[in-house]
């Protein structure tokens, strides 16, 4: 092992560096292989898979013109209209890397969750480009460990922590939540010099709704045809919406969509009829972890569908602005931001249960796996009233545990296995 | 006659069973898993064959950790499609469809069975072989007896020991020291039993009702285990017919809708 090139270059500190640096790449590399080795990949994906190698694997920056700085965000719920309104750009730093998840596990105690786990990694080694560059970090307080993660990042570089309200229903909640994002935009304003005035915010909310209408495409034509793409493509695509300018991935996404309008027209599918139509909700899904859709791909299911906020739930309605003012604005992105969300860290959630019940129907769903990243009890907790209500449809749903590796890659295996065959036999 | 076999290859064990084409048992044949999966298959295939006088099979069908290598077998199907179709043929007449808890070498799982004997849902042990059939070999070699016997043993005990540890490493060491201080091997099988109960009951759904649950699994000849499942449970246990081989005839009766 003497002549590892490694070994021999720099302080202890860099060789732990480069380390992390190799084996992240390898893990991320071997996962884009593996969703680009999955059969009817529309050629249209190519340039989102470019992004998470270009991310992941070659450890570069965010894809985006040089001169824009960016801002790291989590969840759903930083209204990146904000950001880009003040000439930044908001990245989603969710972290799905194992290997930073090893790194995270010491400085995060056992039972958080994986996903915050591997964002404390990256930031105590200091690696991976698209963390580091990051001019400021928005952190959304949700739940206990983003809260935690906003006070760690903290401490070490400029960082936001947004106040999200627990409930909606009261007009004092959303007020409150309005002088956060006025707030937030303050600081957007010291970063980069630029005021958030009117012309600008309503730039910005054009940007993202151009954005928005291909993911309204998108989703439309998937639930005309929910076999047309692949579900672990769709997610690459998905996913790589978080590392790049919006503008830019609004063009990929067009291009997408017109392969799969063509590939309805010509009847080409990526998927047979009679597999069983799964849909995945829970704890989300980050690149490179997507141990889940490629085993329920795999072992012979459809994955139509996701209701997770790395998926579908990016993709609400854009803000519906009804006083043409620059506080009009903050309050609809406000509004936005919170209301139509189906996160489980809100008192009341119902409308999780509605959205799912909507999206059966839609994408005409015969099983639900219900994901829970270990330590993420939110979600876990709202297993039982989804149970309750598929039930009552007569909809199957399993409850998968995970975390961030590879070794329970059997047990997940032989569990969604079964529930293929469930649904499967069950039909009969 | 129509010949259909099943095949489960277990982590401990590899069972076969052979049906014909009204859903009979007509043979069942058991051996150690080995080294190479798939000469055993071959071999206990061909002795059950023989045992029949029956030269040919119209379909196979492998289930269990193993099934995805097992050539003699024409498609393969999880354990718990498998456990599901078994206790149509192997659950006793009273039975009534609901829930079936398999206790197999180094799994252990609860399978929620609708009215039809459809699957509605199941649950695994994940990670931890601490109630599993592993277990009860681990503990059963400390006390100098074997595993056909630590059911009956138990059931002679008048005052279960506790034993509280959740791993099979740590229990282990528990039972060891129970042994040294002088506690009847009775009572440590029958705490052994409780604990191995209340470890699986731990992944049931308390709140399901509907029908009866049964047994299966090789854990499920031990009489010591049983009982204590329905002092647990506080409710009856009922047992399949030839359990252990529940996979393998499942299998089978899946074969036979192909063959």
């Amino acid at each position: 092992m003497s002549d590892d090139p490694v070994r021999r270059q720099g302080p202890p500190e860099e060789r732990r560096r480069q380390r992390f640096i190799s084996k992240s790449s390898a893990v991320s590399l071997k996962y884009l292989r593996r969703v680009e080795e999955l059969p009817h990949m529309p050629e249209a994906l190519t340039p989102f898979l470019h992004i998470l190698g270009h991310v992941f694997v070659e450890q570069g920056g965010a894809v985006k013109p040089e001169h824009i700085p960016t801002v790291g965000t989590y969840c759903v719920m930083v209204p990146p209209e904000l950001i880009y309104a003040a000439g930044a750009m908001p990245v989603k730093l969710c972290g799905g890397s194992y290997t930073a998840f090893n790194i995270g596990d010491d400085v995060a105690p056992r039972d958080a969750c994986p996903l915050v786990k591997a964002v404390m990694g990256f930031e105590t080694v200091g690696a991976a480009p698209v963390y580091r560059e990051c001019a400021m970090i928005a952190v959304p307080v949700t739940c206990d460990c983003k809260k935690k993660l906003a006070g760690y990042l903290g401490e070490r570089r400029p960082t936001v922590a947004l106040h999200v309200p627990s409930g909606r229903d009261r007009d004092e909640d959303m007020e409150r939540f309005v002088e956060e994002l006025y707030a937030f935009g303050a600081k957007l304003t010291e970063l980069t010099g630029a005021p958030l005035s009117y012309e600008r915010l309503s730039w910005a909310c054009g940007l993202t709704a151009a954005a928005q209408y291909e993911l309204s495409r998108f989703i439309t034509l998937r639930r005309k045809a929910p076999l047309v793409i692949k579900g672990t493509h769709y997610m690459a695509a998905m996913n790589a919406m978080s590392y790049t300018h919006i503008s830019l991935w609004t063009r990929h996404m067009r291009a997408l969509c017109d392969e799969l309008e063509q590939r309805i027209r010509n009847g080409e599918m990526a998927s047979k009829e009679n597999r069983p139509r799964i849909l995945v909700t829970g704890s989300p899904i980050v690149f490179p972890n997507f141990k889940l859709p490629l085993l329920i791909e795999e072992m012979g299911g459809a994955l139509v569908a996701d209701e997770t906020c790395m998926g579908e739930r990016g993709a609400y309605d854009p803000p519906a602005i009804v006083d043409q003012s620059t506080d009009g604005i903050l309050r609809a992105l406000a509004n936005r931001s919170t209301r139509p969300c189906t996160c489980p860290t809100f008192v009341d959630n119902k409308r999780r249960l509605y959205r799912i019940r909507q999206m059966i129907e839609d994408y005409r769903v015969e099983g639900v796996i219900y994901h829970v990243l270990r330590g993420c009890l939110v979600y876990d907790y709202e297993y039982r009233a989804m149970e309750e209500e598929l039930g009552k449809l007569g909809v199957p749903i399993i409850r998968v545990e995970s975390d961030y590796n590879e070794e329970d890659v059997e047990q997940l295996r032989i569990r969604i296995e079964a529930f293929v065959e469930l649904i499967k036999y069950g039909k009969r | 006659m129509k010949v259909y076999a099943g095949l489960d290859g277990g982590s401990t064990y590899l069972k076969a069973a052979l049906i014909d084409e009204y859903g009979r048992v007509l043979r069942t044949g058991v051996t150690s898993t080995g080294i190479d999966n798939n000469a055993s298959a071959k071999r206990l295939l061909a002795g059950l064959m023989e045992a029949c006088g029956v030269s040919r099979v119209d379909y196979t069908m492998a289930t269990g950790y193993s099934r995805k290598i097992l050539e003699v077998a024409d498609d393969d199907v999880s354990e718990i499609t498998a456990h599901a179709y078994g206790v149509r043929v192997t659950a006793p007449k009273e039975y009534r469809s609901g829930m079936i808890v398999d206790i197999g070498g180094q799994d252990s799982k609860i399978i929620y069975l609708d009215a039809n004997y459809t699957v509605k849902n199941f649950t695994m042990n994940d990670k931890c072989a601490a109630g599993t059939g592993k277990f009860m070999e681990v503990i059963a070699q400390i006390l100098e007896t074997t595993i056909d016997q630590v059911g009956p043993l138990s059931l002679e005990s008048t005052a279960p020991c506790d034993i509280n540890s959740t791993c099979v490493v740590f229990a282990q060491s528990e039972v060891i020291s129970l042994v040294a201080r002088k506690f009847d091997r009775r009572d440590i099988l029958s705490g052994m039993h409780l604990s191995m109960a209340k470890r699986i009951i731990k992944m049931m759904k308390k709140s399901e009702k509907d029908g009866d649950v049964l047994m299966t699994g090789g854990g499920a000849l031990n009489i010591g285990l049983r009982k204590a499942f329905e002092d647990e449970l506080m409710r009856d246990v009922f047992v399949a017919n030839y359990p252990q081989f529940n996979g393998a005839i499942g299998a089978a009766l899946l074969a036979s809708e192909r063959g």
